[in-house]
């Protein structure tokens, strides 16, 4: 346990706050207010696990797909397919065209169940009911109420069939033995490539429905397009993602591309350069270590081309990017650019809208590499020859940029390993919106009945991997809100029960 | 006893992440109770990392459930074994996910979609030390409480009578 912290408060008091005892496993919110009962400043505290390089270290690099995939039971699938990429560079090696094929195809049926669950589980509840409705209603079982139960079924059959894919791929679904170095462990069959061409089929159908229901519900309740485009939830960042050689977002490949808040790019370049283009900024009162653009430098929490607080994830992803690679989800793209008055979009809701267009991305992608000849090509793998040394490897993850980062011995045994999350590059401007959210919401020592409703549903909009999302048993959204006066006092505390 | 199907199914769910020290504590009870359970073709054991929704798929078929796990409730100190029911909503509970949503509503969800759902669900949730730090070892206080918690894992299951009588010879499934 580390020693609690100081902070200096507003009026120049010293206040103590222990961020560590106090995590516990949900995200905590510290408000602190000036004399006036006005909002001074707003801490946003999440769990981050630790420990990672030190648990790494004189590990087989060879393992670290296994290992990693592991870390979070949300996403192994992204862990794994970084760490199986840091391995190629790791041992200077390229998979086969069918490895590559049969890592793509894996992952966009991953990146299509992640963001079909976040859609009508988690995102959806908010939109799809409606920002108004009672927070009794605001849940899975409203969004079905709504949708019919046919739906329901539809879309948990769906999620299934393609953690089915993933399970015929790669063995299991949740830790996939997918990933070697240089390709992948075992070929697809040409029966089972039939089955994954009636599954695309489908799936793309499925994205197109789930496109329509945003249109229907979101798009045409005035309430909601009002909350998407407010000031509240706004920010004028830079962005990062990925894109490939035609400048479209490539969930798989490519190289990392930033713009500015004006839509202008600021770099491009492959992930063995991060380094000089990503650096962590270190708070006293979190754990999480927040990314900003090296290049522009850390100008605290604050918006701009100046600042170089960046957001990664869905939205920032279709912001940096100058088209889609398939045509419906190109059509998309279209329509949400112009709806919202151009690009880049600054409306952190707007991530919702783009997780749908990224769905319908994932699963036309799914249906090309599934009618790709090359896919039941028996040659999956190159075997590597080189003495390795260092390697990095980068995979969009559905809630942003992931990096994985090693280096070894010539054993192939780990001496370092470094991970970027995918939340850390959204963890500055989500604080930020917390702040903003707070301040909108609090005068005078009032605190409106909305201000936890605004605090979730942005949280929800970046969809942060937090340590503790391993995997969930009981309770909704824990997120606490803890409002000070001046000296440190509780005035209120605000949670979910 | 003749041989033939049991009359009810039972599931136990060790639920936890192998690499975050304590979180581990309902895969290794898993990982011991699917040792002692083979061949009781009433109960499958099985691992997950898994909650929410995903729950849903990991519990539909079977008519009872145990659900193994990691806590932060702070009620005992490290090691304390809870024996909880899903109304029980604990919101100080450690494993919750931003991802997806709670038992509670996934069960409800699976309920409405004709999903057929254990009529009783059991938790037993061990206090946690540390779920934050990667280590592959449980602290010692929680290492203690595995056989105790195996323990009441085995009376439950007796309870509902599934362990403790005559099984054929027909192995369970292991799923994982």
């Amino acid at each position: 346990m580390t020693p609690p912290t100081t902070q200096a408060a507003p009026t120049g008091r010293k206040i103590s706050i222990d961020p560590i005892t106090r995590l516990e496993g949900h995200g905590k919110i510290e408000i602190f207010l000036d004399d006036r009962g006005d909002v001074s400043r707003a801490f946003m505290q999440v769990p981050e696990l630790r420990g990672f390089e030190q648990f790494a270290k004189g590990r087989l690099a060879e393992d670290m797909p296994q290992i990693t995939s592991r870390i979070c039971g949300v996403c192994p699938t992204a862990h794994h397919m970084a760490a199986t990429k840091a391995l190629d560079d790791l041992y200077r090696v390229e998979p086969p065209p069918a490895g590559k094929a049969i890592r793509e195809l894996v992952y966009n049926a991953f990146m299509a169940e992640d963001h079909a669950l976040h859609f009508y589980f988690l995102g959806g509840p908010d939109f799809v009911v409606g920002p108004q409705a009672p927070a009794a209603e605001r849940n899975i079982l409203g969004v079905i109420a709504k949708v019919g139960t046919e739906t329901g079924k539809t879309v948990i059959a769906m999620r299934r069939r393609l953690r089915e894919l993933i399970a015929i791929a790669g063995g299991k679904v949740i830790h996939p033995v997918l990933g070697l170095p240089g390709g992948v462990a075992k070929p697809i069959k040409p029966e089972e490539q039939k089955q994954f061409q009636v599954l695309a089929a489908d799936a793309v159908k499925f994205a197109q429905f789930t496109l329509q229901v945003f249109e229907d519900v979101v798009l045409k309740n005035p309430e909601y397009v009002k909350l998407i485009t407010s000031d509240t939830f706004t920010h004028r960042t830079h962005y990062l993602g990925m894109v490939d050689e035609q400048d479209r977002p490539n969930f798989y490949d490519g190289k990392i591309k930033v713009v500015s808040p004006e839509g202008k790019e600021v770099a491009r370049f492959a992930v063995q350069q991060y380094l000089d283009y990503v650096a962590e900024h270190v708070e006293p009162w979190s754990y999480m270590k927040f990314c900003y653009l090296k290049p522009v430098g850390w100008k605290g929490f604050t918006e701009g081309a100046d600042s170089g607080i960046y957001a990664v994830a869905p939205l920032a992803r279709l912001n940096v990017a100058s088209g889609m690679a398939t045509p419906l989800a190109q059509q998309a793209y279209e329509k949400m650019y112009a709806t919202l008055g151009g690009k880049p979009v600054h409306h952190t809701l707007g991530n919702h809208w783009a997780r749908v267009i990224e769905l319908l991305y994932a699963t036309e992608r799914l249906q090309e590499i599934a009618n790709d000849p090359v896919l039941v090509d028996k040659n999956v793998r190159t075997l590597p020859t080189a003495t390795p040394k260092e390697g990095v490897g980068v995979v969009e993850a559905p809630r942003g940029t992931l990096i994985h980062h090693y280096q070894t011995d010539e054993r192939g045994v780990i001496t370092m390993a470094n991970l970027i999350v995918a939340t850390q590059g959204n963890a500055a401007r989500m604080a930020m919106g917390v702040e903003k959210a707070a301040k909108g919401l609090i005068s005078g020592k009032q605190v409106s009945d909305g201000l936890l409703n605004m605090v979730e549903m942005a949280f929800r909009a970046y969809d942060p991997c937090l340590g503790c999302a391993t995997h969930s048993l009981l309770g909704e959204m824990p997120l606490e809100v803890t409002i000070r006066g001046p000296g440190g006092e509780v005035v209120q505390v605000v949670r979910r029960d | 006893m003749g041989a033939g199907e049991p009359a009810e199914r039972v599931v136990v769910i060790g639920l936890g992440n192998p690499l975050l020290t304590d979180d581990a504590i309902g895969v290794r009870a898993a990982e011991i109770l699917a040792e002692r359970l083979a061949g009781n073709p009433a109960v499958d054991v099985v691992q997950s990392a898994w909650g929410g929704m995903r729950f849903v798929d990991l519990l539909a078929g079977y008519d009872r459930a145990i659900i193994v796990d990691a806590i932060e409730w702070r009620k005992g100190p490290p090691g304390t074994v809870y024996r909880l029911t899903p109304d029980e909503a604990i919101p100080t509970l450690r494993a919750v996910s931003y991802h997806d949503v709670s038992l509670g509503t996934a069960l409800a969800l699976g309920r409405t979609l004709d999903i057929p759902l254990p009529t009783e669900t059991v938790f037993f949730a061990v206090e946690a030390a540390e779920t934050r730090t990667f280590g592959e070892q449980l602290t010692p206080a929680v290492q203690a409480a595995l056989p105790d918690l195996v323990r009441r894992v085995e009376a439950q299951l007796m309870q509902w009578k599934v362990l403790g009588v005559q099984t054929c010879t027909k192995p369970a499934s292991h799923r994982t």
